[in-house]
């Protein structure tokens, strides 16, 4: 395989640098591609590897760095830009127009037409050149076969045949195998080989080790941002990504935490659980006073674990009790009335009203207690008292609770109002997804302690995170959830990095064994 | 990572400035009733009747059921809903109300407290046709504004419907009891009975949505359905009862009207579908939902029906009138995009 | 909103799918057995002739509907274009004042368009408001009077070709040029791929915003044209004419398997679904129903229509759902 070494690189990136809101996520990321090789990109939630590719598929301008393509520069304006530059991006969610047909699809941005002048689409035109690209992919559907036929597999390769219909010379997959079967991706494995063989570069991201190793020449390993190893694929084991990506720096300090004494009395029990295709038999117990630390890689199932256990999405089988209640129907406004609460991962998109002001914000999910009269007028005295109260606690930071707008403040403090929106009410399960995405380090430390004097209060606190480490950091016990089952369980005392991510990516190393 | 939110960020780079001036003016609640005076002023060489107390007066009373209605639009407004159903709810009540307690119809007649069962009546067809709303909203999923359009489709034609097979003449209810007559057009010491009305539901209507519990859920729906869903807001449930609560309205207004005309009549309200919506849009209501007050209503409505007190003065005849009216409602519209554009960049 | 308890199989999905069909099944069957004459082959084209208008205009309003959007102006845009030939045929003859009517027409879809684009109002409430200023403007343009029309308009309405009546090749030239576009160019296709997805539309190069403009155009142009044909036929237009013609429309479109969501459904749909219409129209004056029921019933099929839609939309949506687990091997 290393007759492409041979050949020179065509597309470089050097000392690439990305911050969002003052955070800064990509450190002097620097890579280089030839024509045919398979470069991994591996690397824990959050380590820069999406931002990575966003840059370089024109979705992110770049802060600092330089790309080049051919020897000249190359800034993307868009992804229609780097698409034009010969640069195809499939995404995870795909972009396909379900209402159409795969032929219609690969032509959607301009048809071949009859003849000049005349409107109409050349459709035997079409059809031929859709057959040629689907075979080019072994994709043995008719051209005119409706998207929303086809399996998720089968699109995927839709998309490729599409990035090939543009003459990509680098395809970017990201995580192309987590709704994929063993068969399809066997085929989506050959071919990625084909291509190579044609002299297509691809970037392949992936969560699966065993893939990686499998699929590329060459393996770049990132960590917080920074690459922190590259080796041809004849230098790299499982082991060592792993080791590579859980690195031994600890840059994040945690509040010092008191484990409780004796376990308290279990506040939330969840026995069989199950939703098809999202979950299955899920069963553990958060205890009063507990930190329970949930990890897991994306799309592993947690989020919805976590949704359907606030019920807001649907489960098959299974029970779950709050407090010493077995619940009849899981409904917010159920799970809340039991003393649930729920932070959820997209803060901006459900855990806040952006235009509102900081005390309505904090104010929402507690409002029926503070109703007086049957009009429930709301007192708003003791409500004004209590936001007030309860702000401080969180210490949100802004000039004036009633009139400052949740979306003027920074990420760290938003978070801080919709933490603040729960302790209102005073939860005795708290479930926490994600609490700390994308906010600064002293932000995070400031929830972290929160979330300490939550649990000695004796609340359970279910804590949802990508961060390892930061579950290392604060949790009593960790239970890792893969391909939506609970997979591993570690108790405080044998919290081991290695061995929680090895568990997370089961998956992936089950293959290479 | 989440680099769904990453396009937005990246679209809030500075924008270029514009005048402040214009921004806070746009923004201001007070720049419908700055637009009203405004209009007056304009009107006021070419016919100087319009600032006189006796039209000041007239607009007054005629605006009171207006406003009641509209009043209602902005609780479904408020949870980026829309009532297009509320003149079919005036015609229907109307009508059926009307029946109760005349000959034509005179189903209450006989009861003894005629005029009761008539209110009950009116009352009755603005609640059950604001549920039938708010439930084909939220437990059906359909889109507000078709299901509301249909039901204006539906009962305007039921009432003409129901006239037709009622009455003698087979186009209105007349000879209305002289005590439900005064509803609309009696006075206490010289303010009409309307005036009390509407100022009742104005008051409440302000404190439902300012003060209760159920008000602060209203905005948080319209503001983001979803994070107040997880926040334990019954959502279905309060955007059903903004419907219903827009029916009721409408019922009442109905009830205004009706005896301001002395009649019932399946035509009353056709010609104000517009002015409903678009008095509360163009006071500061926003279409998007989430914001909205009762005083903002008002304003809308003065500077509606004041616009429609000078085009009459002017005796501009019908097209015209429709004409302008549509424009207005456009511009109302339109500043409302615009605000919310200037909200979101901000 | 949380999506729960929605009935969600492919079984439900293919009844909801087919009730029009179901619908009109019923109805002829129905109507059939209360009227003889009903189901005369004379009557089966007075029918078609009689749906041609609305079902020229729903053609226009299914553009509309597959990108997502709504037109509630065209009843409105068929008086303006009366009102306006009224004043040209005064000095030009039919043959330049009918292209210039449409032109108006299509005027008309584009300002609408440009609120909707460029000022992003939303499409209800602009068509709302353009509804009531078109009105007006048609009452202006008519001098507040009926507009009459010379016998020359009636009798091309009247006029027959190959023993096929004007208005129906009308409905079919329309028909096939809509059929054409929609389904065999780039603009076409583009069109229901905005209508399923704008933003990945945009992503893929298209102009979301040319074609917005353009099928809000071609709306208007096919309110004008519907316009025309239904002058032919009565050659008067009275303050109501085209009042609310809006419904019988928009009717005929989700009727035809149009989804209001945007992204699904055709133009021969719409004709199937204008045909419809006309039949319950044409069935309750055979069966000599009284007049006043046919809001009612008209407006019981549009919600029905709707409803399907609706619960259609919900269960795609649910089916689609991503899932995370998939059983490998």
């Amino acid at each position: 395989m290393n007759d492409t070494e041979a050949q020179p690189a065509f597309f470089a990136a050097e000392g690439l640098c990305k911050s969002f809101f003052g955070v800064q996520v990509l450190h002097d990321m620097t890579f280089s591609l030839h024509p045919g090789q398979v470069l991994g990109l591996v690397g824990e939630n959050g380590s820069g590897k999406s931002t990575t590719m966003n840059i370089m598929g024109g979705v992110l301008p770049m802060d600092a760095g330089r790309m080049t393509l051919d020897g000249a520069d190359y800034r993307p304006r868009g992804p229609r830009d780097a698409e034009s530059r010969g640069i195809a991006f499939i995404h995870q969610e795909l972009n396909l127009f379900r209402n159409l047909t795969v032929a219609e699809n690969l032509f959607i941005a301009g048809f071949p037409k009859l003849a000049r002048g005349l409107p109409f689409i050349d459709r035997a035109k079409v059809r031929v050149r859709t057959q040629e690209l689907l075979s080019s992919v072994d994709l043995d559907v008719a051209p005119n076969t409706p998207v929303s036929r086809l399996s998720q597999g089968e699109r995927q390769l839709v998309e490729i045949a599409k990035a090939l219909g543009s003459n990509a010379r680098i395809i970017i997959f990201d995580e192309p195998t987590t709704s994929l079967t063993t068969r399809e991706i066997e085929r989506l494995f050959d071919i990625i080989g084909r291509l190579r063989r044609q002299g297509i570069a691809i970037i392949y991201i992936s969560h699966i080790l065993g893939d990686v190793l499998r699929l590329c020449d060459d393996i770049v390993v990132l960590r917080d941002g920074h690459r922190v190893g590259r080796a041809p694929r004849a230098e790299m084991t499982v082991e060592r990504m792993i080791s590579l990506m859980v690195g031994r720096t600890i840059d994040q300090i945690y509040p010092p935490r008191d484990p409780p004494m004796s376990p308290g009395a279990p506040v939330l029990e969840v026995r069989g659980l199950s939703q098809r295709g999202i979950v299955k038999n899920i069963g553990f117990d958060l205890r009063a006073g507990e930190v329970l630390g949930l990890s897991g890689l994306m799309g592993a199932g947690r989020s919805e674990l976590a949704r359907i256990l606030f019920g807001m999405d649907p489960h098959e089988t299974g029970q779950v009790r709050v407090g010493s209640t077995a619940m009849t129907t899981l409904s917010p406004a159920n799970c809340m009335a039991h003393g649930m609460a729920f932070l959820t991962e997209d803060r901006r998109a459900e855990g806040l009203m952006m235009e509102a002001s900081i005390a309505d914000n904090v104010a929402l999910a507690s409002l029926p207690q503070f109703g007086r009269t049957w009009m429930r007028l709301i007192d708003r005295t003791r409500l004004g008292d209590e936001v007030a109260r309860v702000s401080a606690s969180v210490q949100i930071k802004a000039p004036d609770l009633q009139r400052t707008l949740v979306k003027n403040l920074s990420g760290g403090n938003q978070q801080k109002a919709v933490i603040g929106k729960w302790l209102l009410h005073k939860p005795s399960v708290f479930i926490l997804d994600e609490p700390t995405r994308g906010i600064d380090v002293g932000a995070k430390y400031e929830v972290y302690k929160i979330v300490n004097r939550l649990a000695a209060e004796g609340a359970g606190v279910l804590f949802i995170s990508s961060e390892i480490e930061e579950l290392t950091g604060m949790c009593d016990r960790i239970l890792v959830m893969a391909h939506g089952e609970i997979r591993a369980e570690f108790a405080r005392a044998a919290f081991d990095r290695e061995a929680i991510l090895r568990a997370a990516m089961w998956h992936g190393i089950k293959e290479v064994a | 990572m989440s680099t769904t939110t990453l396009p937005t960020e990246r679209a809030a780079e500075p924008a270029r400035r514009r005048p402040r001036i214009a921004e806070r003016l746009l923004m201001s609640e007070y720049l419908v009733l700055a637009l009203t005076v405004l209009y007056v002023l304009i009107l006021w060489p070419i016919v100087p009747s319009i600032a006189t107390r006796a039209t000041m007066l007239d607009v007054l009373a005629a605006m009171m059921p207006l406003l009641v209605v509209a009043i209602g639009q902005t609780f479904v407004l408020i949870v980026a809903g829309i009532d297009l159903s509320a003149p079919s709810i005036l015609a229907t009540a109307s009508v059926v109300g009307a029946s109760m307690m005349t000959d034509d119809g005179g189903f209450a007649l006989a009861s003894g407290i005629p005029i009761l069962a008539g209110i009950v009546a009116f009352v009755a067809v603005g609640l059950l046709i604001g549920l039938f709303n708010g439930l084909c909203t939220t437990r059906l999923g359909m889109p507000a504004f078709i299901v509301t359009l249909t039901t204006m489709m539906f009962f305007s034609g039921f009432a003409l419907f129901y006239t037709a097979a009622l009455t003698d003449d087979g186009s209105s209810f007349g000879d209305l009891p002289a005590s439900f007559v005064a509803i609309g057009q009696g006075t206490v010491a010289g303010v009409p009975y309307s005036l009390g009305v509407a100022a009742v539901v104005m008051g409440v209507a302000h404190l439902v949505l300012s003060r209760t519990v159920f008000g602060r859920w209203l905005y948080a729906i319209g503001r983001n359905p979803r994070a107040a869903a997880i926040s334990g807001v019954p959502v279905r449930r309060a955007v059903t009862w903004a419907f219903v609560i827009s029916g009721l309205c409408a019922a009442i207004a109905s009830v205004l009207y009706t005896g301001r005309l002395e009649t019932g009549t399946p035509v009353l309200g056709q010609r104000i579908l517009l002015d409903i919506v678009g008095s509360a849009v163009i006071g500061g209501v926003s279409l998007f939902g989430g914001t909205g007050k009762v005083t903002q209503t008002l304003y809308g409505v003065l500077f509606l029906s004041v616009v429609d007190k000078g085009l009459q003065l002017l005796g501009l005849d019908l097209a015209s009138v429709f004409a302008i009216k549509g424009l207005v409602i456009l511009l109302a519209a339109v500043l409302d995009a615009l605000r919310r554009r200037l909200i979101l960049r901000a | 909103m949380i999506a729960r308890g929605v009935p969600g199989n492919r079984t439900t999905l293919f009844l909801l799918q087919n009730t029009p069909v179901l619908l009109f099944i019923v109805l002829i069957v129905g109507f059939g057995m209360m009227s003889p004459r009903f189901l005369s082959l004379v009557n089966f084209v007075n029918i078609v002739v009689q749906a041609a208008h609305i079902g020229i205009i729903a053609i226009g309003m299914t553009f509309v509907l597959l990108v997502g959007g709504i037109d509630l102006s065209v009843g409105a845009n068929m008086y303006v274009v009366a009102a306006v030939l009224g004043l040209f045929l005064q000095d030009l003859p039919l043959s330049v004042s009918f292209p210039l009517v449409i032109a108006i027409g299509v005027s008309f879809g584009w300002v609408n368009s440009w609120f909707i684009t460029r000022l992003r109002v939303p499409a209800f409430i602009v068509t709302l408001s353009t509804l009531f200023v078109g009105r007006g403007l048609a009452l202006y343009f008519s001098g507040n009077k009926m507009v009459g029309f010379s016998p020359s308009v009636l009798s091309l309405g009247r006029a027959s070709y190959l023993g096929v009546p004007s208005a129906i090749w009308a409905f079919a030239i329309v028909f096939v040029v809509a059929w054409l576009t929609l389904s065999q160019t780039t603009f076409g296709r583009q069109v229901y791929a905005v209508g399923a997805d704008p933003e990945a539309s945009a992503k893929a190069g298209i102009d979301v915003r040319r074609i917005l403009v353009a099928v809000y155009c071609i709306a208007g142009g096919c309110a004008a044209i519907g316009g025309l044909v239904s002058l032919s036929q009565v050659a008067v237009a009275s303050s109501t004419f085209g009042f609310q013609k809006e419904f019988p429309v928009i009717a005929a479109t989700v009727l035809g398997g149009t989804s209001l969501f945007g992204g699904r459904g055709g133009v021969l749909g719409t004709v199937f679904g204008a045909v419809l219409i006309q039949t319950v129209e044409n069935g309750l004056v055979m069966t000599n129903a009284d007049p006043y029921l046919y809001p009612l019933v008209i407006s019981a099929i549009i919600f029905i229509a709707v409803l399907v839609d609706s619960s259609r939309s919900a269960i795609l949506e649910r089916l689609e759902r991503r899932q995370i687990r998939v059983e490998r091997g």
